[in-house]
């Protein structure tokens, strides 16, 4: 199913000029009679969804008789509502979010993971690094307070006592840190680490997922009318994503380059977008997907997930996911 | 001479922000001149498209936000009778915090401009209202009493009396709107815009791009003084006269009928009410998210949920009262300062436009840094947010005072001191008063926004919440205790309005 890597980046190359106009995505060679479907994004648009972009800008959707609208994310742009209203067919949500929102009488299903492995890291400087759990002991981080749940965990997972740190209140900036108000920073492996590296300031990771978190994240999810109603869409467009993703994790400076070829007014960095690419990579393709593919889970990754979930103060059934859609993808 | 002490001014000025970039620790926050003009220069295409499109969307907000006050308030004067509900619903409109609006009407709207432009006309349409309903009765009873008795219509009393009164104060709340339509319509685009300078903060802030951070506070504040200079030369130009006031006398208590004002009451909740279910029945607005006023009760009737939205409610107005205090404070007080010593308007308003032009999420970190995440960061904070407004509307009450007056002042020899404490102050009240009255709901969304970013307290951080939690119970039960909270503060503040301004503009409570 891979596209071969020179097939993807010809293909880029010829549509890139041409293409470069408009952050309003649609394929190539747009069907007629394509079906409309939204895509409701967790987050401005970048590398995080270069799979998505590589399905879009290589037609896959359109061949499979849709035509898919990328709406980004945002601070104040929640990705349940327009699922829950049905404004958007397919939201990109996570296990403890969409877990939270059933719990308050949405409908979703879980029917694909794309980030196998938790994003969330602490982040800290070289010079100071916390490189396991033990480390953060007698340390101040920095983090929005609504995530204590998340230490919480990690702190139970690994016998230390929440109350050794420090938890000081601050916005998603790698600012703190770097200017040292806080000693270490609750963040995406992905996304606050890269802008430090560009940025020149050496910095150390220790990704939760490590140390016990388990929990899916960048989780597609659709509600239970839609499973009922638009299946045969909604396997399209897993099966494009897919398709997009294998070409991505196949070239990822190529889906860097692709992303910000087509969002010039997002003010991507290619550099720090290439490495994004990069170091998202074994966060989304594990042994797992290597012998199932993208986007798969089992009844052992789902049991993970609800013990991490139960940590976290959700009480959540295995039923929120649902794998029949992959089945059809993958079968 | 003027320009040379000038220019040597703005040179120092930028000679030492470049060596505080440099040299200050902690000053991966502070980008310098130099490095900022170089940034500006490469990326030069983007920032053009970026404010283009912020820009389009702030103006159009800007003149539906204006248009809608301005309708408002020609209702509420001619009809006077419709000016409490009205007055209510404007209030409690401006108190539906960006997370709670930001949903709604994206859904409402899809993706595209909608939200962006709604939201920079939500921001700007309260102040004009209460800066223009202030001109609207800033006129002597004497002349409204005269139209009334040979029994002209109140709209022509509006047109022929009020309008010409009101002017100045229209150019004020225009001006107040300039940097707030801008601000609105950048925090509008995080509700997933594509394009703009909201987006390109965001992505500045996180990426540890300073000096694109200090490009795009400078872009955006520079657009704002533009379009704050051009109202203002525009409101001198079709002005050009300084409306004539005589004083009116002193009114006595007037009668009131406690019965009558509970039934007013009572009618005002009732029909918040009914229109907030309705409007969301009517969009089909989706429960999940839109919470209806059953929603709130049962969910506060749990005593549980009362008991944490109180306690984060005593926790927020804790941290807003010393804020909206200073914020207030700092506003008339520079407004005097500006009467006594005009040539300080070169520093401040430039100043005063450009912190409230520029998001928070991009001033708080670097006020935080300085003031820290106690009381006084938090005041810093607040008080930055709402004293533009006040500096403005007071700034035209101090122009207001009638000539006759500052002419017997002066051939008294009076000092610049005692006209501005014995005559100028006085005349200012009214405007004061409306500034009070504008900065209640402000300095609330200012607190719960600091809550939410510096602070972890508060109805801010219960609302943050949502954002992973999903709990739009929760959400919603923080607006409708916000609301309240802002009516009752805004009722206390009327009422003492109404005891001074019975003494010093009797005409203001007509």
């Amino acid at each position: 199913m891979t596209q071969p890597t020179h097939l993807t980046r010809r293909f880029f190359l010829q549509t890139s000029a041409a293409g470069a106009a408009l952050g309003a995505v649609g394929g190539p060679a747009l069907a007629a009679g394509a079906t409309a479907v939204n895509f409701q994004l967790s987050w401005l648009h970048s590398v995080q969804f270069g799979g998505s972009y590589l399905a879009a800008r290589n037609g896959y959707w359109s061949d499979l008789g849709l035509d898919v609208s990328l709406s980004q994310g945002g601070p104040n742009a929640p990705v349940e509502p327009p699922v829950v209203s049905g404004a958007a067919l397919v939201g990109i949500s996570a296990a403890d979010y969409t877990a939270s929102a059933v719990s308050q009488g949405a409908p979703f299903k879980i029917i694909a993971v794309a980030m196998q492995k938790n994003p969330f890291a602490i982040a800290s400087l070289s010079k100071n690094p916390v490189n396991t759990p033990k480390d953060l002991l007698g340390k101040r981080i920095g983090m929005a307070v609504a995530n204590t749940p998340v230490l919480q965990a990690l702190c139970t997972l690994n016998d230390i006592d929440i109350n050794e740190i420090e938890i000081v209140p601050t916005q998603y900036d790698p600012a703190p840190l770097v200017s040292g108000q806080v000693d270490c920073l609750l963040s995406w492996e992905t996304d606050l680490p890269v802008a430090m590296t560009v940025q020149g300031v050496e910095n150390t990771t220790m990704l939760m997922a490590d140390y016990g978190y388990a929990l899916h994240s960048q989780t597609y999810i659709a509600t239970e009318d839609a499973l009922a109603n638009r299946r045969a869409d909604l396997v399209a467009l897993l099966k494009g994503e897919v398709m997009g993703w294998n070409d991505y994790v196949a070239d990822t400076d190529a889906a860097a380059a692709l992303a910000v070829d087509m969002f010039p007014d997002a003010g991507l960095n290619l550099e720090a977008q290439k490495l994004q690419a990069a170091r998202q990579v074994p966060l989304m393709f594990t042994d797992l997907t290597d012998a199932h593919g993208f986007g798969w889970f089992t009844d052992e990754t789902i049991a993970a997930n609800v013990e991490t979930l139960a940590l976290l103060g959700q009480d959540v059934s295995p039923d929120l996911w649902d794998r029949s859609l992959l089945e059809e993808v993958h079968g | 001479m003027i320009w040379f002490v000038r220019v040597l001014g703005i040179c120092l000025f930028l000679v030492a922000w470049e060596f505080a970039a440099r040299g200050v620790p902690g000053s991966v926050l502070i980008a310098g001149p130099s490095e900022i003009a170089e940034h500006i220069q490469s990326e030069f295409a983007l920032y053009t498209r970026a404010a283009f499109a912020t820009s389009v969307n702030a103006g159009l907000g800007f003149v539906f936000g204006n248009l809608a006050a301005i309708v408002l308030a020609v209702i509420m004067i001619v009809v006077p009778k419709s000016a409490r509900l009205l007055s209510a619903f404007a209030l409690l409109l401006f108190c539906i915090p960006l997370i709670a609006s930001g949903p709604i009407l994206r859904v409402l709207f899809g993706p595209g401009e909608g939200p962006q432009i709604t939201l920079a006309a939500l921001a700007v349409y309260y102040t004009t209202l209460l800066a223009l309903l202030v001109g609207l009765r800033a006129v002597s009873q004497n002349w409204t009493d005269f139209m009334a008795v040979y029994g002209r219509h109140p709209l022509s009393t509006l047109r022929y009396v009020r309008a010409r009164a009101s002017l100045p104060y229209l150019f004020v709340g225009l001006q107040i709107s300039a940097p707030a339509s801008f601000l609105g319509a950048m925090i509008g685009e995080f509700t997933g815009a594509e394009r703009g300078l909201g987006v390109l903060t965001l992505r500045a802030m996180r990426g540890l791009e300073t000096e694109a951070t200090w490009a795009l506070a400078i872009i955006s504040a520079s657009i704002a003084m533009m379009a704050y200079a051009l109202l203002g030369l525009l409101g001198r130009r079709l002005v050009g006269y300084t409306p004539v006031i005589l004083l009116s006398a002193p009114q006595g208590q007037p009668t009131q009928n406690l019965w009558m004002r509970v039934a007013e009451m009572a009618f005002i909740v009732g029909a918040v009410l009914a229109i907030w279910q309705i409007s969301m029945d009517v969009s089909g607005l989706n429960r999940f998210f839109a919470k209806r006023p059953g929603d709130v009760f049962v969910f506060l009737a749990e005593s549980e949920n009362l008991a944490t939205v109180l306690s984060a409610l005593s926790e927020t107005l804790g941290s807003a009262l010393p804020g909206y205090l200073a914020g207030l404070g700092l506003g008339a007080a520079l407004a005097a300062a500006l009467i006594l010593a005009p040539s300080l308007g070169q520093v401040a308003l430039p100043v005063a436009v450009a912190l409230r032009a520029v998001p928070i999420i991009t001033t708080a970190p670097l006020l935080v840094l300085a003031f820290g995440r106690g009381i006084v960061g938090t005041t810093v904070v607040v008080a930055v947010m709402i004293f533009f407004p006040t500096l403005v509307a007071c700034g035209q009450g101090l122009r207001q005072t009638p000539g006759q007056i500052v002419e017997l002042f002066r051939s008294y020899g009076a000092s610049k001191w005692q006209t501005l404490i014995k005559a100028q102050l006085p005349a200012m009240l009214p405007a004061f008063f409306a500034s009070a009255r504008m900065a209640v709901p402000a300095a609330l969304l200012a607190v719960t926004t600091v809550e939410w970013l510096a602070t972890g307290q508060g109805l801010g951080m219960l609302m943050a919440m949502t954002a992973s939690t999903s709990n739009y119970n929760m959400l919603w039960s923080c607006v409708a205790v916000i609301a309240l909270a802002a009516s009752a503060i805004y009722a206390c503040v009327a009422m003492i309005e109404r005891r001074i301004l019975r003494v010093y503009a009797s005409e203001q409570l007509s």
